[in-house]
């Protein structure tokens, strides 16, 4: 390797790396915040890396405040939301990429329009008919207005998914005497299964992150979920208390963690399939 | 190849039974869709022709009085052309840097896939914490960044991010900036590992520089993924409710509200169902635009594959 090209392969390293760094700083910060003591956060110029390290605000969070009730909310309302649209999405898309009826292709394209379509246009209409239906204030009313977006969203990526199986694969189940839906549960389930994946992760972040149906449906701390719970503890609180905030945000997060450190590669493969090709 | 004749069917009955099963199969996606979108989409915009009263309920009907209203409504123009400021904003430092990330990590660099985790993590994280630790950061008294700026003599006093202009503008459009540009790294990285090297060798053979090599091969090949990524970008940054709301809530005096903010107010602040439902078709309509381009180009796509 001659001189030049070591000399910019350094630079990009550098360059990169710095950009990294800048783009992942506010994350860093959180980190360091939430462990500072809260005198610490007021100290002027303020220290970047704690010079003493506390997990009071974690045991606060957990324990003088709701954050726990938020937390489990938080895990049933995404959970039951995956399951319910990963299920009826499952079979949705199978029926969408392997059987002829009339009104398929704009059956596909609907779903497509849905997936685009603003929250704040069904919002209004769906707080009415939750009101009504006397289920505003539960976690079953988030649950399903989350699949106004998570269940197009399923079905596109599932779509996409699917139609990558090759149909022979099927029809050699079928010539065995299979039956249509046998052969979908023993050969399209586990070829799909790593799709099936990605797209139950990408609708637990969907559901995890949601806020403005969760802002406008829920007003009771017993069935907020994180989000807006997290928001209501700023609001509420009569100053501010940042490293109690970010001890939140860092726990709000670990679900994500999660995902990133062991599932990244699913997370990848759903955006090339439904995000940008779908 | 026999096997394709199964799905095709060779009578009648076995294909109608399938097309049945079919519709079985689509039933339960069919019956939410119709619950939770389809009725609430007609729902909305009938009431999009009532005065309602949010607390009562209590509706009278004005025809396209509504509408007429908006035609000469300042509030409702000035949420369109926020939402256009931001829009074209964050849009527009969202490509640039996400395509010079991913350029950056298309090379040979150390640690690369925990350099790709790091550039990924603002995407997937709740708005909600992506707001409190910008909020953090943004801090008038005690943020990190207004301390920097100091030290660096960039400004000479603290500098109120969030709660004038044109700083909240800026501010939202960065932290959207932040948010979002890893959508168009992710999508981007992707196309560039299938750009042929022999291209980029055969460019240089004939003595092609790395700027010409980007105008004349790489940017030519992003061409079809960049123009896919704008418009589903313009389509959600046009939506974006979470992350202006939570930063500055539409202030100060309405300066960073945008449409789905204002349709938020209407609704829920100023109890006016039927004009908030209106607002939101109408903000609907504008981006059916989009849409409609977006819906076109896959058409193509689909015809062409």
């Amino acid at each position: 390797m001659n001189k030049p090209s070591r000399l910019r392969i350094v630079c990009i390293n550098v360059v990169t790396w710095t950009i990294v760094l800048l783009v992942s700083f506010p994350l860093i910060w959180m980190l360091l915040t939430a462990v500072k003591p809260q005198s610490e956060l007021f100290r002027i110029p303020p220290t970047f890396l704690p010079q003493r390290i506390t997990f009071e605000h974690y045991a606060r969070l957990l324990s003088d405040t709701p954050f726990l009730t938020y937390f489990g909310n938080s895990i049933v309302l995404a959970t039951a939301t995956t399951i319910l649209v990963i299920a009826v999405g499952t079979l949705g898309a199978y029926s969408l990429v392997r059987f002829r009826y009339r009104g398929r292709e704009q059956l596909a394209t609907l779903v497509l329009f849905t997936y685009l379509l603003p929250s704040v246009v069904l919002i209004i209409p769906l707080y009415l008919l939750m009101v009504k239906l006397g289920i505003a204030n539960t976690l079953f009313s988030l649950v399903l207005a989350y699949t106004t977006f998570s269940l197009p969203y399923a079905l596109w990526l599932l779509r996409s998914f699917m139609a990558e199986i090759p149909e022979d694969l099927e029809s050699a189940a079928l010539v065995d005497g299979a039956s249509r839906l046998g052969a979908f549960w023993d050969v399209i389930v586990p070829q799909a299964l790593p799709g099936i994946i990605s797209t139950a992760l990408f609708t637990f972040i969907l559901a995890w992150n949601e806020y403005l149906y969760a802002l406008v449906l829920v007003n009771s701390d017993s069935s907020r979920p994180l989000t807006t719970g997290v928001m209501n503890m700023l609001i509420t609180s009569f100053n501010i208390e940042w490293s109690l905030l970010m001890a939140a945000s860092v726990m709000m997060s670990i679900p994500l963690i999660v995902i990133f450190a062991f599932l990244q590669s699913y997370l990848t493969s759903g955006f090339g399939v439904g995000g940008v090709k779908g | 190849m026999t096997g394709i004749s199964i799905f095709a069917g060779p009578g009648r009955t076995l294909d109608g039974r399938y097309a049945i099963l079919g519709l079985i199969l689509i039933a339960p996606a069919i019956t939410i869709f119709m619950a939770v979108i389809v009725y609430p989409l007609v729902s909305a915009i009938y009431l999009s022709l009532f005065s309602i009263y949010t607390p009562t309920l209590q509706g009278r009907f004005v025809g396209l009085g509504n509408y007429a209203v908006i035609l000469t409504s300042p509030r409702f123009w000035n949420a369109l052309y926020n939402t256009l400021i931001w829009t074209v904003g964050t849009l527009t430092l969202q490509v640039l840097i996400g395509v010079g990330m991913a350029l950056l990590l298309n090379q040979t660099i150390l640690f690369r896939s925990l350099a790709r985790s790091l550039v990924l993590f603002p995407y997937f994280i709740s708005t909600v914490v992506a707001v409190l630790v910008w909020q953090w950061v943004f801090n008038d008294l005690y943020g990190v960044l207004n301390h920097t700026m100091l030290r660096l003599g960039i400004i000479d006093r603290p500098v109120d991010w969030l709660g004038q202009m044109p700083n909240a503008m800026l501010s939202i459009v960065f932290v959207g900036a932040w948010k979002y540009f890893p959508f168009v790294v992710i999508a981007v990285l992707a196309r560039l590992q299938t750009i042929p090297e022999a291209l980029y060798e055969a460019a240089t053979i004939d003595g092609a520089g790395p700027v010409s090599r980007f105008f004349d091969i790489t940017l030519p090949q992003l061409r079809d993924v960049l123009a896919v990524v704008i418009l589903l970008r313009t389509i959600w940054d046009f939506k974006e409710f979470d992350l202006i709301y939570l930063l500055t809530g539409g202030g100060p005096l309405n300066a960073t509200q945008t449409l789905p903010l204002l349709v938020y107010q209407e609704a829920f602040g100023l109890n006016q169902m039927g004009m908030a439902a209106t607002f939101a078709v109408a903000m609907m309509l504008a981006m059916l635009v989009f849409i409609s381009i977006y819906l076109a180009h896959r058409a193509r796509e689909v015809a062409a594959s």
